[in-house]
């Protein structure tokens, strides 16, 4: 759990450099939608996000599937899924 | 007035594959027979709202419409608030999905059933076969209504400027609903050359496996914003015939990458979502660009306009040109106060007015970076005095009337805008202040 934890803040300061965006990664909710609503980000964001994690993380997001939308629901889902996928 | 003959759905033979689903490929006697399978099935009326992410099922749907004498309202936003706006505004009598979005009206998920062997139905020039869509600077949609002949004819014109392959496979990584998207993955394996690819296609590794599933050769039809994605995560592509480029000006540093990485030439097209594609050049090496065969530029100091074949009137576009040699103009900035994001346009006096019309709003201003089209990345900045407002507050006033794209980042809360003694915004203090961190 620790680790899970860990990564999620990771995630969060990645975000926000990736986007650029004006707030602190603690002050985002891990449970809030990442899209849309919540952090509002959109599709020009998602492809940042999938570039800044193939080079951190080492693998590819891919949009063939239901998972994606479960997989950008919040930070706390990226982060598990890049939990589960990372290899480096 | 001169009445064009009636053209064909298809110009493509019995036997040529013009789409792969999968590693499956549809001949188009297969598509002609599935095509004619689901139009008996619609409704009477139309227009339908189309916005299967399926490619195959996109063209397939728009097919089946069209012969029956119905419009295609294409939206490239699936946005559940976009699409019923759209339906209502534009009096949709049905849908046609292949994802679940509840809308006040029928939504039909188009199957793809064999038929009998079917005919190759004529269609009317002046048929008005689908309606594309921009957002107008108060954010409410404005309907651009293409004639068959139009699209056929910028299909033709398409397929001889690209020197497309019959049997090219054609991956688009841009929705089938926006105007480049139709054009290129629908309309040219419809009307010019190619086969398309089904799939939905948007993550360079969706790019990757989509290009892998299809044969040589393969011509790529993207973004720049994807390409840099593509090139920055630097995964490997089967080789390339070629790339084509749109929605937004391409750096001639990210041009000359591609083209080193790939081994392939890349085009970009120019072109409008009222207009459609009209012109191409060769990013690398072309400043100047080539209009399409049949396309009429008018540049003069009030503006240009567009004469393009198929459509009933010129059209004006938001960009300013010059002319550079015979056949070959140049792209000198956008009119007055458009700016371009995500292949959305939007003015900036608009945004503006939408942002001082939030309650509790005292004053502000909508801004762009100095480098707006050369940056992928570039976003919009807003200045706010709203004294008893936050940022957040204000973005998610606006998240109800401004497309995602145009979200100001960073949204900066001031006490007072930089006006002069007469009340003029002083725009590099403004600029300044939007973007001082």
């Amino acid at each position: 759990m620790t680790t899970t934890l860990s990564l999620e803040a990771e995630v969060a300061g990645l975000i926000v450099e990736a986007l650029h965006l004006e707030i602190a990664p603690e002050a985002i909710d891990p449970e809030a939608p990442l899209f849309g609503e919540g952090l509002g980000l959109d599709s020009i964001d998602a492809l940042e996000i999938a570039l800044a994690v193939s080079k951190r993380y080492g693998f590819q997001l891919r949009s063939d599937d239901e998972r994606n939308h479960r997989i950008f629901r919040s930070l706390r889902a990226l982060a598990a899924h890049i939990e589960t996928n990372r290899t480096g | 007035m001169r009445v064009e003959p009636p053209l064909p759905l298809t110009s493509r033979a019995p036997w040529e594959v013009i789409f792969h689903r999968g590693r499956d490929g549809v001949t188009l006697e297969r598509f002609l027979a599935e095509a004619a399978a689901l139009a008996a099935r619609l409704p009477d009326n139309g227009p339908v709202l189309n916005f299967c992410a399926d490619r195959y099922l996109a063209l397939l749907g728009f097919a089946a419409a069209l012969s029956r004498g119905q419009t295609t309202l294409l939206s490239a936003d699936r946005t559940p608030q976009r699409l019923a706006e759209i339906a209502r505004l534009h009096g949709a009598r049905y849908a046609l999905a292949d994802s679940d979005i509840a809308l006040a009206l029928p939504v039909l998920r188009p199957e793809v059933a064999a038929g009998s062997d079917a005919p190759n139905p004529l269609i009317r020039a002046d048929a008005v076969a689908a309606i594309a869509f921009t957002s107008g600077s108060t954010g409410e949609s404005q309907a651009h209504p293409k004639p068959w002949g139009a699209l056929v004819a910028g299909a033709r014109a398409a397929a001889a400027r690209f020197a497309v392959a019959p049997g090219a496979s054609i991956v688009g990584t841009i929705p089938a609903q926006h105007m480049y998207g139709f054009e290129t993955t629908l309309m040219l394996p419809l009307q010019g050359a190619g086969a398309g690819h089904a799939g939905s296609v948007f993550y360079p590794s969706d790019i990757a496996e989509a290009l892998a599933e299809v044969p040589a050769p393969r011509l790529l039809v993207t973004t720049p914003l994807q390409m840099r994605a593509l090139l920055g995560t630097g995964i490997a592509l089967p080789p390339l015939a070629g790339v084509i480029s749109a929605t937004a000006p391409l750096a001639a540093s990210l041009a000359a990458e591609a083209e080193a990485a790939w081994g392939a030439p890349l085009h970009e097209i120019y072109g409008a979502t009222e207009a459609g594609s009209v012109a191409s050049r060769r990013t690398l090496g072309e400043e100047g660009w080539e209009p399409y065969d049949g396309v009429d530029f008018a540049i003069g100091p009030e503006g240009a306009v567009v004469t393009v074949p198929g459509l009933p009137a010129p059209v004006p576009l938001a960009d300013v040109l010059e002319w550079v040699a015979p056949g070959r103009f140049r792209l000198l900035g956008r009119r007055g106060d458009m700016v371009k994001l995500a292949g959305k346009r939007a003015s900036l006096s608009g945004l503006t007015a939408m942002l001082t019309a939030i309650e509790g709003v005292e004053d502000g201003v909508f801004l762009a970076p100095e480098d707006l089209d050369r940056n992928p990345r570039g976003r919009l900045a807003a200045l706010v005095v709203a004294p008893g407002l936050t940022a957040e507050a204000v973005v998610a006033a606006l998240r109800a009337r401004v497309e995602p794209a145009f979200l100001p980042r960073p949204v900066v809360m001031a006490a007072a805008l930089p006006r002069d003694a007469v009340g003029k915004l002083r725009r590099e203090d403004a600029i300044r202040l939007a973007w001082s961190r």
